[in-house]
């Protein structure tokens, strides 16, 4: 009796593992690459109605966040500024620019603007900025170098995992307060001396911070967090309501 | 080895607690709803055609359609939408809160509306005024539901078309040029109270000398008004304090019914039954009623009457005091009427004890009237009140406004039937629906005629409605009506004090309020800010500048500089003898043969106002605990003699002496489900006025259980129509005197009707939930609550298997519920649905047990015997405890050790959570819940119209089975009323009650917010915000606050001797405690022995 099958077909099964143990893998990893909020949600820059540059604002103008986004201390949201405030400078800054035709269009009807929301949270997550910004946490910990954004883009995943990372080791992210809304802040700007006069160190550190050269992040962080009694929650009603 | 749970076992002897006659006598039904964790058929989809894999079959189906139709996987695009301009005051997300008030009949009650980016969400009371104290009842709570009401009307209609508001003002222009001295124009108007309203109606008299302004209110009797005019003057009003009284007698009066509107004398009386040690006085309530009220509920001592036999017991009482004070005024007031013959009904001991502690507290007792009571029973109390010298001590005088010019709506009517009015104004109400029966007579024919026929003779109707109602339908003009929160009024609280009433939102749909339709009957130009008020508040005279006084006028909510004026004590005991003689009549007791039938506004829909708010139809009444519809309630002797139960239809016929245009003797019938109620007085039909009112644009409700043939006519519309019944001669209660009503028929119909009374779900065994004793005894023994039923001996934990999260907050949250003062009035529970989103399911589902509320009020009747000991009998005269029941925060909560998940568990401050995100619907923590607060969202009762539509009807498919093929969304206008802060919950998660997390989450991060970076205590201020319920609650009988500190209002509650935790045994350690009940009986009264017996073990 003839062979059934041919002689390539013994190999087959092994192919048929080999294949699908590639394919499974690959699907794992494409899942674990293309299906997170690192992916899907970090970049995202969608087009406004109006092109606001953040980076002539802010860096160039030296504009306070807190000058348009002036309820970002009192309130959960971080307010969008509305045309009257826009129209604050531009009635007489850049009055003919096309760009700003929107802004003045709003200004002249009555209809608000329509700005594209990206840094979205779930409808279950209640994050408040309040909390945050009275608290050492800057401004740039969640949105990225805003101030250097010719166009917005979501800079972080903004997934639950990446909250925990903050909110289980918050010394990693504290700044002083009066340094929230300066976006370039590195922790090497801060002076040993003044710091340490101000926030004191840590209990049971016997070297003297005041004499060191710079202070790392974690080393400003320990100081503010003992000194502000920082305690970040990891309850599932501190986000879920 | 599986450890077999030994509970302390019920007690043999002593009191029993029951919350249903099923429970009572241990019906297999009952057994079913004790023993399930949730109702049989609750988890299944319809009991029949439908079952769990017929879905699965369905949903396979359309997943795959769904996986073939896969087309937007892209990232929706959403909007962040400034505002234009910024607008005062407003941060976005962030609550506003302003004063107002809410107009009621009795009185406005003054609130704290919040708003949050300019719609209002929640009302409060105004904590800085006595009317309210911070305390809210249930209607105020619900009529923020009212405002975002899809039917509410929306347009102009003229003659059934659709019009325009132009139109309409030219129509009301036109008018106004045919109103001559005004002799043929008539208004019909509710009771608001409202100064500004008086103010433009006094000059459209000057303006129309002639006309005819009728206030018109069906649940409210002139009988009152009259007696109080007769016996005191005009302008004035009777303002009990209950907080100066020692001993109340409630002779058929429901005053601890906060619906009423008059927060501030209910809170006067639990004021003294806060009892914080044994050394605490309490006073003692004496109630004479027909049926359960809240304030029978409260009784220390009460007795079951027929309402109509209250003026004979009046009379009886009014002899006893006469006797034993020798009291002039009243023994001469008694000698005009002339003795009833029938008197040895009433037990002599129960009567003369009373009167024997009434003058023992002369000067600091209060014997009040039920305003549906006859005048002469009205005049009666008053004159015991004047020889016990209460009058200006516990009742006070009290100057208050009072037009003469008012005419009844029988004086309307009559008019009206003479064709003298040609232009009648309907400001509210709903006299097609409302109007009383035979409201007046036919002039040619002499037979009794209702007012639908009377208002079509009218030529020119106009209808300022806040729905488009029957009323309506038949007049020429309708105009949507504004709700109070949309526009600026004004109004006098029950104590005569000045409110001010801002709106809170533009009208949604373009109502008018009343005061600009007077003001454009006056031919005066549009006006749409606060000018009629400020002009009305000018003339006050407030002091210093005006601007200023005005805003803080509005700021705080009412005007502090209006003063009260009381007048002197005097009843003029000679001016009340004339009418008293002349209106004494004394009916016998009614039969079993010829009952009599007692009307009675609802707790839920008052007069049927609210009868579109799904809030206060699903709210359970609080002593039948019957949703969405009414009934006959009667005793279960009488129901028995009937030979019907709880769901049987009933007929009621009412023979009337009167005869018809065909010469028929009248005869009116309704039919209506029985509801056999425990302490009722024999031989007496209860029912509530308020239902049985079509709306239109409200959508038909399912049915639970029998099929539409076995439906009564009542049709789509919840509950049975009682106004049907309701003439003028009889607004109240009706018996067969053999004048003007021949005889009164009870007849079973022989047909079931399907009633979802949700008195047995969620029951849990008895297991000492209740505990209550006699002030005596409490003072014997302090630590009673601690002896009940087999947990008496020390407490002996067993040992947690699970490791339980540590507590290490800086603060721990925990609630004291005090059951001394809680009067079941339902508030908190409606508080809690406005606070936490909790959504209405509808009939159909209250009866399969999904009702929502977070918090259930569990009444419970008492009772000295045992069914079997009782042969069958049930118990004729039980008492009532209320008992509001939520998620207790136990700190080793059985929820959480079961759930797969970790959907459910513990925060370090105490709170047992809920991330709803992540349940995946298993409802094992239900199913371990010694409480049974955990609710389960069986459908998206948020998205989808629940049980509003079949879609396959002969199926019994509802709307809601089939996600993928039907209609979603919620009318956008209700999302309005959405709290921001609190997840809309979807389909397939369980929810409980979460100690209002989003105040406790707020007030902690504003704390945080504030301390910000300076190092300082972080702690929430004491006692700063409390839960929804809570602050809800008119007698502050729920307490929460942080109870690690000692000095918190909750922490002083929970060193009391009264508190006591649920189910401690069990070792749970529930965070939520309860005071124990207190009652103060009279030891010389005959029952004193039976009431209130503490902790039965304990005593045997």
């Amino acid at each position: 009796m003839a062979n059934f099958f041919p002689r390539w077909t013994n190999w087959l099964p092994l192919q048929m593992a080999v294949a699908s143990i590639l394919i499974v893998c690959g699907l794992t990893a494409a899942t674990w690459y293309y299906v997170t909020p690192k992916y899907t949600k970090v970049g995202y820059q969608p087009i406004q109605p109006v092109p606001f540059p953040h980076d002539i604002h802010v860096t160039q103008l030296g504009m306070d966040c807190r000058y348009c986004h002036s309820f970002v201390e009192m309130a959960a949201h971080s307010n969008v500024p509305n045309t009257q405030l826009c129209m604050n400078c531009h009635s007489q800054v850049q009055k003919d620019n096309p760009k700003l035709e929107p802004v003045r269009q709003s200004w002249k009807d009555g209809r608000p603007i329509d700005w594209v929301w990206i840094h979205r949270l779930p409808d279950y997550v209640f994050y408040n900025h309040a909390a945050h910004v009275n608290r050492g946490i800057s401004c740039a910990s969640c949105h990225g170098q805003i101030n250097h954004m010719p166009v917005v883009y979501d800079a972080k995943p903004m997934s639950m995992a990446w909250c925990l990372e903050c909110h289980r080791h918050p010394e990693n992210f504290l700044r002083p307060e009066d340094q929230i809304t300066n976006l370039d802040w590195k922790p090497e700007d801060v002076n040993p001396a003044e710091f340490v006069a101000k926030y004191g160190q840590p209990q049971g550190v016997a070297e003297d911070w005041s004499k060191k050269k710079h202070l790392t992040q974690a080393e400003i962080g320990q100081t503010l967090k003992e000194r502000w009694n920082i305690t970040t929650s990891e309850n599932c009603q501190t986000c879920h309501r | 080895m599986k450890r077999v749970f030994q509970h302390p076992p019920e007690p043999l002897t002593g009191k029993k607690y029951w919350r249903s006659l099923g429970e009572y006598s241990n019906t297999p039904e009952f057994r079913e709803w004790l023993e399930r964790e949730f109702p049989a058929g609750a988890s299944e989809l319809e009991e029949n055609d439908w079952s769990r894999r017929d879905f699965m079959k369905l949903m396979g189906a359309s997943m795959a359609l769904a996986g073939i139709g896969l087309t937007s996987c892209r990232r929706p695009e959403m909007h962040l939408v400034p505002f234009t301009k910024s607008a005062e005051w407003t941060i976005p997300g962030k609550f506003l809160y302003y004063a107002t008030a809410m107009p009621r009949r009795t009185g406005a009650i003054p609130l704290i509306a919040t708003t949050v980016d300019g719609r209002p969400i929640k009302l409060e009371g105004n904590p800085h005024h006595p009317a309210s104290s911070g305390g809210t009842d249930v209607f105020a709570q619900a009529s923020i539901l009212d405002l975002y009401d899809p039917t509410r009307s929306r347009r102009f209609v003229n003659h059934g078309k659709e019009s325009a508001r132009a139109e309409f003002d030219a129509y009301v222009d036109k008018l106004r040029g045919q109103f001559g001295s005004g002799d043929g124009l008539a208004f019909l108007v509710e009771e608001v109270h409202s100064p500004t309203r008086e103010r433009l109606r006094t000059e459209l008299e000057k303006a129309f000398p002639k006309m005819t302004w009728c206030v018109y209110e069906p649940a409210m009797s002139d009988a009152q008004n009259y007696a109080t005019h007769v016996s005191f003057g005009e302008n004035v009003r009777l303002i009990p304090r209950f907080d100066r009284a020692d001993v109340v007698l409630a002779l058929d009066s429901d005053f601890l019914d906060c619906g009423e509107g008059d927060l501030a004398a209910a809170q006067g009386f639990t004021a003294r039954r806060r009892v914080k040690s044994a050394s605490d006085a309490m006073n003692r309530l004496y109630v004479v009623e027909n049926r359960f009220t809240i304030t029978g509920a409260m009784a220390d001592h009460r007795l079951r009457l027929p309402a109509s036999q209250i003026p004979i017991f009046t009379y009886l009482l009014a002899g006893k005091i006469g006797a034993l004070t020798k009291d002039s005024g009243l023994v001469s007031l008694l000698g005009t009427l002339t003795t009833p013959s029938a008197t040895s009904e009433f037990n002599e001991q129960w009567l003369s004890e009373l009167a024997n502690d009434l003058v023992a507290k002369s000067g600091s007792s209060i014997v009040l009237a039920g305003q549906q009571q006859p005048v002469v029973v009205q005049l009666l109390a008053y004159a015991i009140n004047s020889t016990l010298k209460n009058i200006g001590r516990t009742i006070v005088i009290r100057e208050f406004p009072r037009n003469r010019n008012n005419k009844s709506i029988l004086q309307l009517a009559d008019r009206m039937s003479g064709g003298e009015i040609k232009q009648l104004f309907i400001f509210g109400g709903d006299p097609v629906y409302n109007a009383p029966r035979a409201v007046a007579q036919d002039p040619d024919k002499k037979v009794p005629v209702d007012w639908t026929e009377l208002q079509k003779k009218v030529p020119d109707v106009v209808r300022l409605g806040y729905h488009e109602d029957e009323t309506s339908a038949i007049s020429q003009w309708h105009a949507p009506m504004a709700h109070y929160l949309e526009t600026w009024g004004d109004a006098l609280a029950a104590d005569g004090s000045y409110l001010s009433i801002q709106p809170m939102i533009l009208p949604l749909f373009g109502g008018l309020s009343e005061i600009e339709l007077l003001n454009a009957l006056l031919g005066r130009p549009k006006v749409e800010g606060p000018e009629f008020i400020q002009e009305t508040f000018r003339a006050t005279r407030p002091p210093g500048d005006f601007q200023t006084a005005w805003s803080k006028f509005l700021h705080d909510g009412f005007a502090g500089h209006v003063a009260l004026h009381d007048r002197p004590a005097a009843f003029n005991a000679a001016a009340a003898g004339g009418p008293a003689k002349q209106l004494w009549s004394a009916t016998s007791l009614p039969t079993a043969e010829s009952p009599e039938i007692v009307f009675v506004r609802s707790y839920a829909m008052d007069d049927g106002r609210y009868s579109n708010n799904g809030w206060l139809q699903e709210m359970p009444d609080p002593i039948t605990k019957l949703t969405w519809d009414n009934g006959a309630m009667m005793s279960p002797n009488f129901a028995a003699s009937l030979g019907v139960v709880t769901g049987d239809l009933v007929q009621i016929a009412i023979a009337e002496a009167a005869h018809d245009a065909n010469d028929q003797p009248i005869q009116r019938e309704l039919v209506l489900a029985a509801i056999v109620s425990p302490g009722h007085a024999e031989n007496s039909v209860t029912i509530s006025l308020g239902y049985g009112r079509p709306i239109a644009g409200r959508g038909p409700l399912p049915y639970a259980g029998d099929s539409a043939a076995d439906n009564p006519p009542t049709g789509d519309v919840p509950g049975f129509n009682a106004y049907f019944l309701r003439t003028a001669a009889n607004p109240h209660f009706v018996v067969a005197d053999g004048k003007t009503i021949e005889s009164i028929k009870v007849s079973k119909v022989g047909k079931k009707y399907p009633l979802s009374i949700t008195q047995d779900h969620w029951s849990i065994e008895g297991r000492g939930l209740v505990r209550e004793a006699k002030l005596d005894e409490y003072r014997e023994d302090n630590n009673f609550v601690e002896k009940c039923a087999g947990i008496d001996e020390p407490q002996k934990y067993l040992p947690s298997l699970y490791a339980h999260p540590p507590l290490t907050g800086e603060q721990q949250w925990g609630m004291v519920v005090d059951l001394n003062v809680c009067t079941g009035c339902s508030a908190c529970v409606i508080a809690c649905q406005a606070e936490n989103n909790v959504p209405v399911v509808g009939k159909l589902q209250v009866s399969h047990g999904r009702a929502m509320h977070w918090i259930r009020i569990d009444r419970y009747f008492a009772s000295a015997k045992k069914f079997d000991e009782d042969n069958g009998e049930f118990p004729q005269d039980p008492e009532v405890v209320h008992q509001p029941m939520m998620c207790q925060h136990c700190e080793n909560a059985p929820c959480e050790t079961v759930c797969p998940v970790n959907a459910t568990i513990h925060s370090e401050d105490g709170l047992n959570v809920m991330a709803y995100n992540r349940c995946v619907g298993t409802r094992y923590c239900a199913n371990n819940c010694p409480f049974k607060v955990r609710r389960f969202n069986f459908f998206d009762y948020n998205q989808r119209p629940v049980g509003k539509k079949k879609i396959a009807g002969q199926f019994g498919i509802y709307q809601e089975y089939i996600a993928p093929f039907t209609e979603k969304g919620a009318p956008d206008v209700t999302k309005l009323q959405k709290n921001p802060n609190v997840t809309v919950r979807m389909r397939g998660v369980m929810e409980k009650c979460t100690f209002c997390v989003q105040r406790i989450e707020e007030a902690k991060i504003a704390t945080h917010a504030r301390v910000g970076a300076t190092g300082g205590d972080l702690r929430i201020p004491r006692d700063s915000f409390t839960s929804a319920c809570a602050q809800a609650c008119p007698h502050e009988a729920i307490t929460f606050g942080d109870i690690k500190d000692p000095e918190s209002k909750v922490s002083k509650l929970k060193a009391a001797d009264r508190n006591y935790r649920l189910l401690d045994y069990l070792n749970i350690k529930a965070r939520t405690s309860y005071l124990a009940r207190l009652r103060n009986p009279n030891p010389k009264m005959p029952d004193a022995a039976n009431i209130a017996v503490a902790c039965p073990e304990a005593k045997a």
